[in-house]
């Protein structure tokens, strides 16, 4: 099974000169955990929920001074839409994340690939994943 | 098997009146993003608290951390299971109630420990995938 058949392709993004307030504002308003972060149309970064909790709120600053520069990970593991689910597990299971940024060949954004689409394709591959992962509880 | 055998008995916890910023701190310093609340007198489990919470609740809406607590932003009437209940059971009730993260309880109603969908996943990948199929909203 490739990736491009459980991955979601509506992709929000954010760019790095956005505040993280504008951040956590979009993620509640469109229901979802973490933003690719872009720089003309080049993904340069991926910030989480977690992130601001763990960089902004933890540390006393204020959400709307504090861009997204600062706090997003820079080194974001990707995928490609037609790779083999098994292969992007893979990339999962070694780099101890739960998703990945799906690009094109000139690494735009086309989508996300996260370990609960993974289960829908397969329950073993995604345990394997759960597995390996650093546990967040 | 147990929930019980797989489950992590050292939970760390906050207070209804515990401050969101102290929340936020416990939840990096200590690796967690949920946080049990506990009842200050019969320490009771009256919710939760996910990083997630303070994301939406409180970073998004611009609410000073400080004075903003835990019960501000809680999560009450929270899914919780017993420590004496079947593995796949409470996998089950997990994937009902779309949560990651459980917690169990012992026979006083107290607060035993908490389970995870990682911790399934150590027993079965089975179990753990169906609780993170159930998510409505994909977790990205």
């Amino acid at each position: 099974m490739r990736v491009f058949e459980l991955m979601s392709k509506q992709v929000e993004s954010i760019t790095p000169q956005h505040n993280t307030r504008q951040a956590s504002k979009k993620m509640r308003d469109m229901n979802i955990g973490s933003l690719p972060v872009l720089n003309d149309e080049k993904l340069v970064g991926i910030v989480t929920d977690r992130d601001l909790v763990c960089f902004v709120v933890a540390n006393g600053s204020d959400p709307s001074s504090i861009p997204i520069s600062n706090i997003m990970k820079r080194d974001v593991a990707t995928c490609y839409e037609d790779d083999d689910i098994a292969d992007a597990a893979k990339v999962m299971q070694q780099h101890h994340i739960r998703r990945l940024a799906v690009v094109d060949h000139d690494n735009r954004i086309t989508g996300l690939f996260s370990i609960d689409d993974l289960a829908r394709g397969s329950h073993k591959l995604a345990g394997i994943v759960l597995e390996a992962a650093e546990a967040i509880h | 098997m147990n929930i019980c055998d797989i489950m992590k008995r050292n939970v760390f916890f906050v207070r209804p009146n515990t401050s969101v910023r102290e929340a936020a701190r416990l939840m990096h310093d200590e690796h967690v993003g949920v946080l049990p609340v506990l009842d200050m007198e019969d320490n009771k489990v009256i919710g939760m608290i996910t990083d997630r919470d303070i994301c939406c609740k409180v970073t998004a809406t611009g609410r000073n951390t400080v004075m903003t607590t835990v019960a501000d932003v809680m999560t009450k009437n929270v899914a919780t299971c017993f420590n004496d209940q079947e593995l796949t059971e409470v996998a089950y009730l997990m994937a009902s109630h779309q949560i990651h993260r459980i917690a169990v309880l012992d026979k006083d109603d107290k607060l035993a420990g908490i389970v995870s969908v990682d911790d399934l996943a150590h027993r079965s990948h089975d179990l753990a995938s169906t609780v993170l199929e159930a998510s409505a909203a994909p977790a990205h």
